[in-house]
């Protein structure tokens, strides 16, 4: 549904709906401006946003998004910046529990009335809804989802390996990997070696092994799931994983294997639906890989959840705090997130938009029915190594010994079992 | 001398034009010493005061005694960069030493380009830390860099992968650290050289000493006071290493070239951890004190001799 309300039925609408009185006072003459930071400054990711500030300018707003590049915790120093020096931006991007931590030391903007007009909370997943109202109430709202465990494979490579069959579990996966390897691929992964890569190594592993250990050990932080047998068979596919990778690519992202990928060198790739929108951007076809969900040793498809949401901070500002009302109601709106998503790679949040038409890729679609899926099986889990499971430091914690384990091939799979248990005991 | 005259001359505007003449001084010397005095000292003791706070995203009040010592001591990252601390700052500093002092000695050999080649020695020190740590992240680099090269040029068996190796990783950092530093030290050793008293080296030569004889018992054991301060200086340069790092392996593979800058800065900025970075940062102090004030006392000690001389 398109909107199409003028600016200022818009505007009325929404101060009638939250009763502000500095803002029912101020709607007739401000004009609605946002002030957001996010990490998203090039490539797919900039495009999109670039794409929502053109929708917000459309409906009269004023769009003031300064983009930092970098990873998250970089856009976060700006944040932290911004908020000691009592001058927030009126919306940032932050997700998962950081949502709650970064709650607390400073005001957000309560959005349940806005959240309730627009009857956002029956569309969204409830264990994400969760994560955007932390202390009951919505501050923050996700924009996009991916699973960080999906499956791509090379058409070239699987034809290299003369295979048709999707993998479905591990066992199929590691089949698959050693007949592209013996069809003479010295290194069946296109996946990179960033502590994220080597993280998503590991969640993978695991949920798929167990998505009901992976919720006990990485979610819930269970000291006996810690020291479970699913960790370590977890940990043992992801050495198996690790091996199958370049070990020359050192730290570097697996965008750098894309080509290779792409040409049937590299066979494989777990990463998140984020690398369509990298690939598309790239200029390859959607016709040139298979998405599929990630191995799961039940058949069944586990779900790792990564969502982005934006945050909105407490202004006294009238035409910041309408800015902000039209930007909660731009991303809720369908037809954006159906814009975003088209753009990133990602799925939308809401649930009820039909994916069948054109724009979309058949691995959106598989993503989706995967989410649609995972979710009634209850194996829809929320992703460590993108920070939705734990906050910032037990993150790190975790994934230092990750990502040791991954790159010291001498580390043994138990004696990592009991380091990252240590490093959970030691990060709390 | 003039000045004496000049006021003994005009008894009347001794003491304010006096120091209307000094306030430049004053005002040039001072007044950067003690800004810069009282930032480097409020800023250490803020972040003294942090590391005892439970402070994680924003700095709080709070108590909460050695806890983030303790949890920094203990963790792996520390303790991985502490070690790599210690073989990285030995073993830059000998070679960085002995690889400055062979360049200076060759230089002081009257050869002709001298100030050509003292040049290309000495660029690497006017290049950032960071362009350093990238070339050599590509050179270093088994896929693109120096292995490719040897492999394209038939030599296929060559092995050189200590980038992505995490037993040889800390010493691609060293090697990367000596290429951009130690023409700094032969710099020094140069102009030491350059001092030598040549009526010295000409009684060692009549006495019939050789070159290496002449070098190793006369002109050498007077570059010990050079010495010294490269030493210092590059052992300082060693504790605080973090661009160089940062550029060339990021800590990785895995953990494995961690370096206590690196670990302060992610966990003051990456895991959001105020506390405890502030605590690694003391640590990252102590560790700096426990070289410089060595250093302070022996410079205490010789200017005294010196005096008494």
């Amino acid at each position: 549904m398109p909107i199409t309300t003028t600016r200022r039925r818009l505007l009325a609408g929404s101060a009638a709906a939250l009763a502000l009185p500095a803002f029912a006072r101020a709607q007739g003459a401000v004009k609605p401006r946002l002030t957001a930071i996010s990490q998203w400054s090039a490539g797919s990711d900039g495009a999109a946003i670039t794409a929502l500030g053109k929708k917000f300018e459309e409906k009269g707003g004023v769009w003031q998004h300064s983009p930092v590049p970098g990873f998250t915790t970089d856009m976060m120093n700006k944040l932290r910046a911004q908020i000691i020096a009592g001058d927030p931006p009126a919306c940032s991007q932050l997700k998962g529990p950081e949502i709650a931590a970064w709650s607390k030391i400073a005001p957000t903007v309560d959005l349940d009335a806005v959240v309730a007009s627009a009857g956002y909370e029956k569309v969204v997943a409830p264990d994400l809804a969760k994560l955007h109202k932390p202390a009951g109430k919505w501050i923050a709202l996700p924009l996009q989802i991916y699973s960080t465990n999906m499956l791509f494979l090379s058409k070239r490579g699987m034809d290299k390996a003369k295979a048709d069959k999707v993998p479905v579990t591990w066992a199929d996966f590691n089949d698959l990997a050693e007949k592209m390897k013996s069809a003479g691929m010295a290194y069946p992964l296109a996946n990179g070696g960033t502590r994220a890569d080597d993280g998503q190594k590991f969640e993978a592993s695991l949920a798929g092994i167990s998505p009901t250990a992976y919720r006990a050990a990485c979610m819930n932080l269970d000291k006996k799931a810690l020291e479970g047998p699913e960790m370590k068979a977890a940990f043992a596919q992801t050495r198996k994983i690790s091996e199958w990778c370049d070990p020359n690519v050192g730290v570097q992202p697996y965008a750098t294997n894309l080509k290779r990928f792409v040409d049937g060198d590299m066979g494989m790739l777990i990463m998140g639906g984020w690398a369509q929108g990298v690939l598309k951007n790239a200029g390859f076809k959607f016709d040139d890989y298979v998405i599929t969900p990630g191995p799961s040793d039940n058949g069944k498809p586990v779900f790792l959840l990564n969502a982005d949401a934006f945050i909105f901070w407490q202004r006294k500002e009238a035409d910041l705090q309408a800015g902000q009302m039209l930007m909660a109601q731009l991303v809720m709106d369908p037809a954006i997130q159906t814009m975003y998503s088209q753009i990133t790679g990602s799925i939308p949040v809401r649930t009820d938009v039909d994916l069948s038409g054109e724009g979309w890729s058949e691995g959106q679609r598989t993503t989706a029915a995967a989410l649609k899926n995972a979710m009634g099986n209850n194996q829809a889990v929320l992703s460590l190594a993108h920070n939705m499971a734990q906050e910032n430091g037990l993150t790190a914690a975790m994934i230092d010994v990750i990502t040791e384990y991954v790159k010291n091939k001498t580390i043994k799979p138990e004696e990592a079992v009991s380091r990252l248990a240590d490093a959970v005991e030691g990060a709390r | 001398m003039t000045e004496l005259v000049s006021t003994a001359t005009r008894p009347g505007r001794s003491a304010t034009s006096e120091m209307v003449r000094r306030l430049p001084e004053f005002l040039m010397i001072w007044v950067p010493l003690l800004l810069s005095a009282a930032h480097l000292i409020s800023f250490s003791i803020w972040t003294i005061w942090i590391s005892f706070t439970p402070s994680t995203l924003v700095p709080v009040t709070g108590w909460v005694g050695l806890r983030n010592y303790n949890s920094v001591l203990a963790s792996r990252n520390w303790q991985i960069a502490f070690d790599n601390l210690l073989l990285f700052g030995i073993a830059f500093v000998l070679l960085s030493l002995t690889t400055g002092l062979l360049l200076a000695i060759l230089l002081d050999q009257r050869i002709r380009g001298e100030n050509v080649l003292r040049t290309i020695f000495l660029y690497p020190l006017a290049v950032s830390f960071v362009v350093t740590g990238t070339v050599w992240s590509w050179l270093l680099n088994p896929g693109i860099g120096i292995e490719k090269l040897a492999h394209d040029l038939g030599w296929t068996s060559f092995h050189f992968d200590w980038l992505v190796n995490r037993d040889m990783a800390i010493w691609t950092i060293v090697i990367a650290a000596i290429w951009q530093s130690s023409g700094f030290a032969m710099a020094l050793f140069l102009a030491g050289l350059r001092s030598v008293d040549s009526d010295i080296i000409k009684a060692a030569q009549i006495d019939g000493a050789g070159p290496v004889r002449t070098y190793w018992r006369v002109i050498l054991p007077t570059l010990w006071p050079i010495t010294v301060t490269v030493v210092v200086v590059q052992l300082q340069f060693a504790i605080s290493a973090f661009d160089l790092v940062r550029a060339l392996t990021n800590g990785g593979p895995g953990i494995a070239t961690q370096l206590p800058a690196l670990v302060v800065y992610d966990l003051m900025f990456q895991r959001s951890q105020l506390g405890r970075g502030a605590a690694a940062a003391v640590l990252m102090l102590l560790i700096l004190l426990a070289v410089l004030l060595p250093y302070a006392a022996w410079r205490y000690v010789r200017q005294r001799r010196a005096a008494h001389a």
